[in-house]
């Protein structure tokens, strides 16, 4: 640990919990600034029923008829302290309905993040394999093809194909082993498009490097050369990859969970955007936040720590780079 | 494998001295070798033998096809390259031999030194897990012996600590430590024939000197043959015994070194020859006698530009590194003044401190008797209106997205210059006075060679009529024939409009072609300076001796040659 | 496969080299696609006799045909003809996030690359929170927030985008402010502002243009997320999104799902090979 890293880390520490608050602050505003004042809506809606008095109670109890700053202070202090406030539609602690549901979108999205992991490693690895005229062209359509297709859709051709047609899970069975697996290709397949694409285009840059050349020039052949050369600086960079698609995951969950007829965070959104339950909102996307900001760090601080190509330079010696962004070459990014 | 026994057999046992009639069969000859990516063919109808023990030079500039023949003798090209005719190693034919069987020839028979030491060894790996797959090909099965053969080797090549050498991952060793690291692992499993593909371009010129000297005792005292890829004709002529010549491609010209050097027979050939500063100190001695004859007249007083003690120091990671130290030179007005060092001699931060980018922590600078303003003032931009700066790679020094014209123009526009007529007007004459036709007026840096782009941007500094041109390395990032095209046409300007000029440069050669008066720079500071001649004829300090002794000199490889005894020509011309 | 290989030698010159690229048949292809979409939005009319709204109730669940290409859905519409009216919407609420993140993005990415400093800081932080939040999520939000329809769906996608061009575009404009033809602008002469808009934004955005356009790609797969989760003009706008969620509750009848989809990916499929192109030729 060098004089450097920690200065790195602490810089690091510092900015992640900056753009926590920031993001706090930043749903807050969103949600009660904007125009269409939706929470004044939901209450006045005579179909929700509420009763004058109700409303009043209401907005006593979420602070409402306070100015803005003030419920600002009010719910960054409750945030902070890990009080998240009740529910408007259930009038339950959003942090208890959140807990309920938690548990459901892990285990959809890790198994969603093994799946696409499986899925990139096959995909671009076997780029390495393959003969360039056979099958290669083919496993390098695959990210692309997988980029441009919309993730409900790949979830409603797996219910077609292997609920409907084939029955090898019952859609009423949400929960059920092969309904959880499907739901997870169906979250994985976009995310292992973004990761393959990253690691294909690394193995490209890392053959065609001198060293590769010097090295096969030192009698390696393909399957060595690719062990013992290209599988580590190629791969590493894609930590910061996976760090970056967690937000496609979470994202990612909302719409597999209802394609699915899973209960999660995904459905918890569904049904508070539908009763614009913006407490409920407001914590989900702020623990998102938190999640995302979080993982990143520890990819952040773990990075340089794995790859010596990385020199500390500044408190983003990183640039993350994303599939989607694609552009910036990652290995330029990680060797300053 | 009794594939790979067969085709080591008999290899190895030319290796251990058998007496077999060597001038029959040469280690390497290649007959009517073509390459070709797509439908583009770079290399034409290449033929040559290397015979056991000797040297061989690929000449040729960029575009030549020497690193792609090089590649193809290694059978190492980008995928897309394709090779046909034959080469043959040993007296078999190596091209059509399948991967698998042709791949326990590299390395072991055939070793590899890479053109740039800094990106030839992966980043990620320490230097002896690579050395391992090296001294894999040994057959040695012990690893601890493995080893020791490779600290050996590595205080073979001149590396002082071999075991932190080999615990250390690439980036933590300087680029002549890592070429000396590729070399060691090139002759580690004893090779016969070494393929150095520009072994030294990427390196300081007197560390350039020390790998071609390893190279050649290695080549000496290992017995091995050594195909050399250079484009600098200076050093082919000093290291090989052969020498074949290349252009687009095709052979120019080949035959002996001391044959193809004292009298050329091709054009392309005589052209570089002439074309090579180390071999022609005074081809421009017609162009460059006003500025001597001012400064034997001291007619060049005041001097235009005036360095009086200025030190300069940057604290890097909390260590104060002193970049330029003490520094004082003059430039009478109408010459060329050259600051000459290696990498970090502070060559770099002189020429910020002249222009003003860097502020000077103490001494002043003096530019057409007005002092140098403070950084970032306002009154900089009429500085520059008299000093100007031609960078050393055109190929990022002008905007990709603005047209010829526009980019000579656009100091004119910013300093508002004369009317827009009158504008268009000096653009072009100025285009006319580097030698850019019209027809190049709208084309963008893109569809330009590097030597019109270096003219371009020439061009660009000219139009403001400046008194001083600072030159920093111009030419370094241009072919050699290029070179010698674009020192002409600044020689000729000078003649013409009486600039002065300081050059910065590492090639002393170059120096001692255009240059009235020299600074050697070594860590900061001036460790010698004076007329050229004095420099050059009548060195003082040891520094630069060694930067003297580094210029590649023709004279003592003919010398080295053995003259007296008749030698078998050992490349056959075949000029297409 | 390329035409280049038919080409002689001689003939290496840079416009042949971009001939040879134009003429890859995936391109020719992706391109035809895409004009044919905007032809789709613009004048819908022309491509079908059916009416988008008002079915045939007898001829109710159809499957394809020579008649109804894509079949016809619960209320007996011509699938084919609700896509091809749907495709408006669909494609220029797209163009519409597209420019809200590019513009807004890159104004962001360019005064924080060029100005540094706390500039930079303070857009860098605003940044890291657009790029912490799950895209999906801030879109969903947004779109709360301001209402549900395809507009308002547009708007929230664009916002989503915003971060993604903003730290793109710094890092190009970071890049080209170091490059030393901006230092030899500023030698000779050019002030701050001539610098900025002469050399550094030209150049910065030739990288951003191709990533506009796959983002084109990607606007149009959340946007139609948003309207399958019916955060959208609801029915009987037939947004592709829209046409999907409707047919997943007729799985039965499969095509309702697989033909707007494939309308869907063909369409981001085109415009990602085409940014794909744009980026290797620039």
């Amino acid at each position: 640990m060098s004089k450097a890293y920690l200065n790195y880390a602490a810089k690091r520490l510092i900015q992640a919990a900056v753009v926590i608050l920031l993001a706090y602050v930043f749903t807050f505003v969103v949600v009660s600034i904007l125009p269409g004042d939706p929470i004044t809506n939901v209450l006045n809606n005579p179909q929700n029923g509420f009763t004058p008095d109700e409303i009043n109670e209401i907005i006593t109890a979420q602070g409402l008829d306070k100015p803005i700053p003030v419920q600002l202070w009010t719910a960054l202090s409750g945030f902070l302290t890990g009080d998240l406030g009740l529910s408007m539609r259930t009038n339950r602690p959003v942090a208890t309905l959140i807990a309920e549901v938690l548990p459901s979108t892990l285990v959809l999205a890790s198994a969603g993040l093994v799946v696409a992991l499986l899925l990139a490693a096959v995909i671009a690895y076997g780029t390495q394999f393959l003969p360039k005229r056979f099958g290669q062209g083919l496993l390098r359509g695959f990210p692309s093809l997988f980029l441009s297709v919309p993730n409900f859709v790949i979830g409603l051709v797996l219910i077609h194909l292997f609920g409907f047609q084939l029955g090898i899970f019952r859609v009423i069975e949400p929960n059920s082993f092969w309904a959880t697996l499907f739901a997870a290709v169906a979250l994985g397949i976009p995310i292992s498009a973004q990761i393959a694409e990253v690691l294909i285009a690394n193995l490209d840059h890392e053959s065609g490097q001198e060293y590769a050349a010097v090295a096969r020039g030192r009698g390696l052949g393909q399957m060595r050369l690719f062990t013992k050369h290209l599988l580590k600086p190629s791969s590493l960079p894609v930590i910061t990859v996976i760090a970056l698609t967690i937000g496609e995951l979470l994202g990612g969950s909302l719409i597999t969970e209802t394609v699915f007829g899973r209960t999660g965070l995904g459905s918890l959104v569904q049904r508070s955007v539908s009763s614009q339950d913006l407490p409920v909102l407001q914590a989900v996307v702020s623990l998102a936040a938190v999640v995302f900001v979080l993982v990143n760090l520890i990819a952040d601080l773990a990075y340089p720590l794995l790859d010596p190509r990385v020199k500390l330079i500044g408190p983003s010696a990183r640039r993350p780079a994303t599939a989607d962004e694609g552009f910036t070459d990652l290995s330029k990014a990680v060797t300053p | 494998m009794a594939t790979q026994d067969r085709l080591t057999a008999p290899i190895q046992s030319v290796k251990f001295g058998a007496p077999k009639p060597q001038l029959l069969v040469p280690l390497l000859r290649t007959e009517g070798l073509s390459v070709s990516y797509g439908p583009n063919q770079v290399v034409t109808d290449v033929s040559f033998d290397l015979n056991p023990g000797k040297s061989l030079a690929l000449i040729g500039e960029s575009g030549s096809g020497k690193s792609t023949i090089a590649r193809a003798v290694l059978r190492l090209l980008p995928s897309g390259g394709r090779a046909t005719g034959r080469v043959e190693f040993d007296g078999q034919d190596v091209l059509g031999l399948s991967e698998r069987r042709f791949r326990p020839l590299r390395g072991r028979v055939i070793g590899f030194v890479p053109q740039d030491p800094g990106n030839s060894l992966n980043p990620v790996r320490t230097i002896g897990v690579q050395a391992m797959e090296a001294a894999a090909l040994l057959d040695e099965p012990s690893k601890a012996i493995r080893k020791e053969l490779i600290l050996e080797t590595f205080a073979q090549v001149g590396l002082d600590n071999p075991r932190r050498v080999y615990d250390s991952y690439p980036h933590q060793l300087s680029g002549g430590m890592l070429q000396r690291v590729l070399i060691g692992l090139a002759v580690l499993p004893r090779p016969m024939l070494l393929v150095a593909d520009e072994p030294t371009s990427a390196l300081d010129v007197t560390i350039q000197k020390r790998i071609l000297d390893l190279l050649s005792r290695l080549q000496r005292d290992l017995d091995i043959s050594l195909l050399l890829i250079t484009h600098d004709l200076a050093i082919a002529a000093e290291r090989a015994d052969s020498l074949v010549v290349l252009k687009n491609g095709l052979v120019q010209e080949a035959g002996r070194t001391a044959a193809v050097f004292s009298s050329p027979k091709s054009a392309y050939a005589k052209k570089l020859h002439a074309d090579v500063p180390a071999l022609n100190p005074d081809r421009y001695a017609r162009l460059r006698d006003p500025g001597f004859r001012l400064l034997d007249t001291g007619a060049g007083k005041p001097p235009k530009i005036e360095v009086s003690a200025v030190t300069k120091r940057f604290s890097v990671d909390g260590k104060v590194l002193t970049a330029v130290d003490n520094l004082s030179f003059s430039v009478p007005a109408g010459t060329t003044h050259a600051l000459v060092g290696e990498s970090g001699s502070g060559k770099t931060t002189t020429i910020r401190l002249l222009l003003g980018l860097e502020e000077p922590d103490s001494g002043k600078i003096v530019v057409a008797g007005q002092q140098l303003p403070e950084r970032s003032s306002a009154s900089l931009r009429g500085v520059w209106r008299h000093l100007q700066l031609v960078y050393q790679n055109p190929f990022t020094s002008l905007d990709p997205t603005w047209k010829v014209e526009q980019l000579v123009r656009e100091p004119l526009d910013r300093f508002k210059i004369g009317t827009p007529g009158e504008r268009v007007e000096i653009v072009r004459e100025a285009l006319a006075n580097v030698g850019l036709g019209e027809h190049l007026f709208s084309r963008k840096p893109g569809a330009l060679s590097g030597g019109q782009r270096q003219r371009v941007a020439i061009a660009r500094s000219l139009v403001l009529k400046p008194d001083v041109i600072v030159l920093d390395e111009p030419t370094s990032a241009l072919d050699v024939s290029v070179q010698a095209d674009i020192v002409e046409v600044l020689l000729s300007l000078q003649a013409r409009f009486g600039l002065t000029y300081v050059f910065v440069s590492h090639d002393l050669a170059l120096v001692r072609q255009l240059a009235h008066t020299v600074s050697v720079m070594q860590r900061g500071r001036i460790v010698e300076h004076g007329t050229v001649s004095s420099i050059f004829d009548n060195p003082q300090q040891p520094y630069t001796r060694s930067l003297l002794d580094s210029i590649p000199s023709a004279a003592s490889g003919i010398a080295r040659l053995p003259q007296p005894r008749a030698r078998r020509i050992l490349t056959k011309e075949k000029i297409a | 496969m390329t035409i280049a290989s038919f080409h002689s030698p001689s003939r290496r010159s840079a416009i042949g080299r971009l001939a040879s690229l134009r003429v890859q048949p995936t391109i020719v292809l992706s391109i035809a696609i895409v004009a044919l979409m905007i032809a789709w939005s613009i004048t819908p009319g022309l491509f079908t006799n059916h009416d988008p709204i008002n079915g045939v109730p007898a001829h109710k669940l159809l499957a394809p045909s020579a008649e109804n290409w894509f079949g016809t859905d619960h209320l007996g519409r011509d699938l084919y003809t609700r896509v091809v009216y749907g495709t408006s919407s669909s494609v220029s609420s797209a163009l519409i996030a597209v420019v809200i993140g590019v513009v807004a993005g890159g104004l962001i990415g360019l005064l924080a690359g060029f100005f540094g400093g706390w500039v930079d800081i303070v857009f860098a932080r605003m940044v890291d929170v657009l790029l912490a939040i799950p895209k999906f999520l801030l879109a969903v939000i947004v779109v709360t927030a301001i209402g549900f329809d395809t507009t308002n769906a547009a708007i929230a996608t664009g916002v989503s985008a915003v971060g993604l061009f903003a730290r793109v575009m710094r890092s190009e404009v970071i890049k080209t402010r170091q490059a030393t033809f901006v230092e030899s602008s500023f030698l000779l002469g050019g002030s701050r502002w001539h610098i900025l808009w002469r050399h550094v934004f030209p150049n910065a955005s030739r990288s951003v243009l191709p990533l506009a356009v796959l983002q084109f790609g990607d606007s149009i797969l959340v946007i139609a997320g948003l309207a399958f989760l019916g955060y959208g003009d609801p029915p009987p706008a037939s947004d592709w999104g829209l046409l999907i969620s409707i047919g997943k509750d007729y799985l039965k009848w499969p095509w309702l799902v697989y033909a707007p989809a494939f309308v869907t990916i063909a369409t981001v499929l085109s415009v990602n090979r085409i940014s794909r192109w744009l980026r290797k030729t620039d």
